[in-house]
């Protein structure tokens, strides 16, 4: 594998930035909580327990929901007309604008690196319960073409989507199952039993050196 | 317009006939989408017919999520719901809820204790037993144990047995399912136990109940429905009946006529005009017995002996109103008239204002149900984009319902079935309809390609191929 970690990583240093669109998830009245430049929390604890910093509420059916901010970073856009006002669903609320974080940063590098399955088409993916329960024995498990490891859910059928491409070990799953995925993006990320070390090396070397 | 503005909580095409009756009624409306229909041209349409200012579409993160309809209603002022069909058109409890809430609002379908008496196929069933109504040899309560239901299947198989039936079989239902969905044939008690399991499973994951029916299976028989329409005031009319035998392999209607049999296209071994007033009568009698007030579907199977069994209630507006509403005259009335418009007119409180000697039947009625599907396997959806469709322009022999634009592109989203059109054709004598079907398809053009740029797919074919043996056994 003759992956040059550290040109990756001066091109991510370059700009070690990324924006994240917050939307609203359902209907309903929106109340602000932030201004536009405010810094916010992400969620913390040892498990994530604690809910970052709170963003805004929608109130639907008299129930408030509060949206707590998924990253640490900056306020960088507020759509501050929507204070007050009945908002529909998947309405762009705020932006963050965020530094890479070290598994950010990972799972570019992996991107990169990995022999990556992509979706087929656009459906929802979901992980067959043979390879979930495969993952929770052993986070990098075995797989080789033909095995049934994704469920694809189109038009209210399922079909069982077989891996093809080279066998290895699962790397990395860059999707939550059950989640509508667009064509092409990656479903997850193959390495050769060779390369296994080397990868993990590389790993470890970004959690080391990203600060 | 009047006060009364309704919230239209479906998608595609019936959501544009929903409407449509709401233009003709002088009633204000609007519409709801997901991310997903964002294209369609229900969501077009609604913002069009707004030409006053007033927003009419509004994104909601799911059809099935009541609070975000609820929500819309309050935020529109809207004061009723027209649920359409699926969703939640039989959902006793978001009927039920729609009248418990602060700001009430009416829900176009019958009261919430008929949706809940009829829509449990169980219930549906005792209640017909009750008034000598003949229904399917099986079950009249979900089962829920293994033991129980294999003692079920094997009297039903050893009955099949003695009166000589060819290919016993049995189904498997999930007693709180519907729309063709968790029902499986088993043809030996051997395998019964594995086919149970799956169903209850099934069941359980879908509908929250791991109730399971088991039925024989009847062959070689068709599934005729009788239309009724109810008003609040008592008035009982029915328009007919009709023929759904043409099916998908996942039990989804493909072409529907109306009415349900015709003795001129094929010499059936019982009395077929008899047969159909039994199923009427019957229906009819179990509608008053209930009190029902909106429009519903009963739903029959008719064996090749003649023999009709009641199957359930769908209390609902239908896909196939349309054949219904095709072949009917109201004296009075110039026009057909809109099942839609009297299910509006109904929930409100309006009397029907005819009775059944004032309708009378003309013709016959096809409806073709036109979706991006490969049927040579096994009806498996096809989604992309589509590139041209036109449909033949409305005519006196036909009518047509669809939510994809003809004047740009519509990518077919991938959340919902492949359904593209419906297509009403009328016709003098049912040769005629047939006749007629054949020129419909032969002028539709539907163009589009996959992901990977591979050719659109459609059931025009087997629409076609269909249409050769319509209403025989």
């Amino acid at each position: 594998m003759d992956t040059n970690l550290n040109t990756i990583l001066e091109e991510i240093r370059q700009n070690p930035f990324e924006k994240q669109v917050i939307t609203t998830p359902h209907t309903g009245v929106l109340t602000f909580s932030v201004k536009e430049g405010a810094q916010v929390k992400g969620p913390g604890g040892k498990w994530l327990q604690r809910p970052g910093s709170l963003l805004f509420t929608v109130e639907r059916e008299l129930n408030s929901k509060k949206i707590f901010s998924p990253c640490a970073g900056e306020v960088s856009w507020l759509h501050t007309e929507l204070e007050g006002s009945f908002t529909e669903a998947f309405e762009p609320v705020l932006t963050i604008q965020y530094r890479l974080t070290k598994e950010k940063v990972i799972e570019r590098i992996l991107k990169q690196v990995l022999t990556v399955f992509a979706a087929p088409q656009r459906a929802r993916y979901f992980l067959s319960p043979d390879f979930s329960a495969a993952m929770e024995k052993n986070a990098c498990p075995a797989i080789k073409p033909g095995d049934e490891i994704f469920i694809m859910s189109l038009m209210k059928r399922d079909t069982i989507l077989p891996y093809s491409g080279d066998g290895g070990v699962v790397q990395n799953v860059f999707f939550k199952s059950g989640s509508i995925v667009d064509e092409g993006t990656p479903l997850i990320g193959v390495c050769p039993p060779e390369n296994l070390e080397s990868i993990q090396k590389l790993i470890a070397q970004v959690r080391s050196e990203w600060e | 317009m009047t006060a009364e503005k309704i919230l239209i909580a479906n998608r595609g095409e019936i959501a544009i006939r929903i409407m449509e009756a709401c233009l003709v009624l002088d009633l204000d409306f609007v519409v709801v989408y997901t991310p997903e229909d964002k294209e369609s041209m229900h969501v077009e349409l609604a913002m069009d017919k707004s030409h006053d200012g007033v927003k009419r579409a509004y994104c909601i993160s799911n059809y099935r999520d009541p609070n975000e309809l609820f929500a819309v209603a309050d935020a529109t002022n809207a004061t009723a719901i027209h649920p359409g069909y699926g969703f939640f058109s039989e959902n006793f409890r978001f009927a039920r809820r729609c009248l418990a809430r602060n700001r009430k609002l009416t829900f176009i379908g019958p009261r919430w204790e008929v949706i809940r008496d009829l829509g449990s196929k169980i219930n549906t069933k005792r209640l017909a037993k009750k008034l000598g109504i003949p229904v399917i040899p099986g079950t009249d309560m979900p089962i829920y144990s293994e033991i129980d239901a294999e003692g079920i299947a094997e009297e039903l198989f050893y009955s099949q047995d003695q009166q000589g039936v060819r290919e016993p079989s049995v189904l498997v239902k999930a007693s709180a399912g519907g729309g063709g969905m968790g029902i499986e044939e088993v043809h030996d008690l051997a395998t019964f136990r594995q086919v149970y399991r799956r169903i209850q499973n099934y069941a359980k994951r879908l509908f929250g109940d791991e109730g399971v029916l088991i039925e024989q299976c009847l062959r070689d028989y068709h599934h005729i429905e009788v239309q009724l329409l109810c008003s609040q005031h008592g008035e009982v009319v029915h328009f007919g009946t009709r023929n759904c035998t043409i099916q998908s392999t996942g039990r989804q209607k493909r072409v529907e006529i109306a009415p349900g049999f015709d003795p001129s296209v094929c010499n059936y071994s019982f009395e077929a005009e008899k047969t159909l007033e039994k199923v009427v009568t019957h229906s009819v009698k179990l509608a008053k017995h209930v009190g029902y007030d909106s429009v519903g579907t009963w739903e029959w199977v008719v064996t090749q002996d003649g023999m009709p069994y009641l199957l359930e209630v769908n209390t609902r507006i239908q896909v196939e109103n349309g054949i219904s509403a095709r072949i009917a005259r109201i004296s009075g009335m110039n026009d057909y008239p809109s099942l839609l418009e009297e299910q509006i007119r109904s929930a409100f409180g309006d009397k029907l204002g005819y009775k059944q000697q004032d309708i009378s039947f003309e013709g016959t009625s096809i409806e073709l149900r036109i979706v991006a599907e490969d049927t040579r396997r096994g009806f498996s959806p096809w989604c992309g984009t589509i590139t041209r469709f036109d449909l033949p322009m409305p005519s006196s022999s036909w009518t047509t319902h669809t939510h994809v634009p003809s004047h740009r592109t519509y990518t077919i989203p991938t959340e919902y079935d492949p359904n593209l059109a419906l297509a009403i054709i009328w016709g003098a004598t049912t040769d005629d309809a047939r006749v007629k079907a054949k020129e419909f398809i032969k002028n539709t053009r539907i163009e589009g390609s996959g992901p990977h740029g591979e050719k659109i797919v459609t059931n025009l074919d087997y629409l076609e191929n269909r249409l050769q043996n319509i209403l025989i056994f």
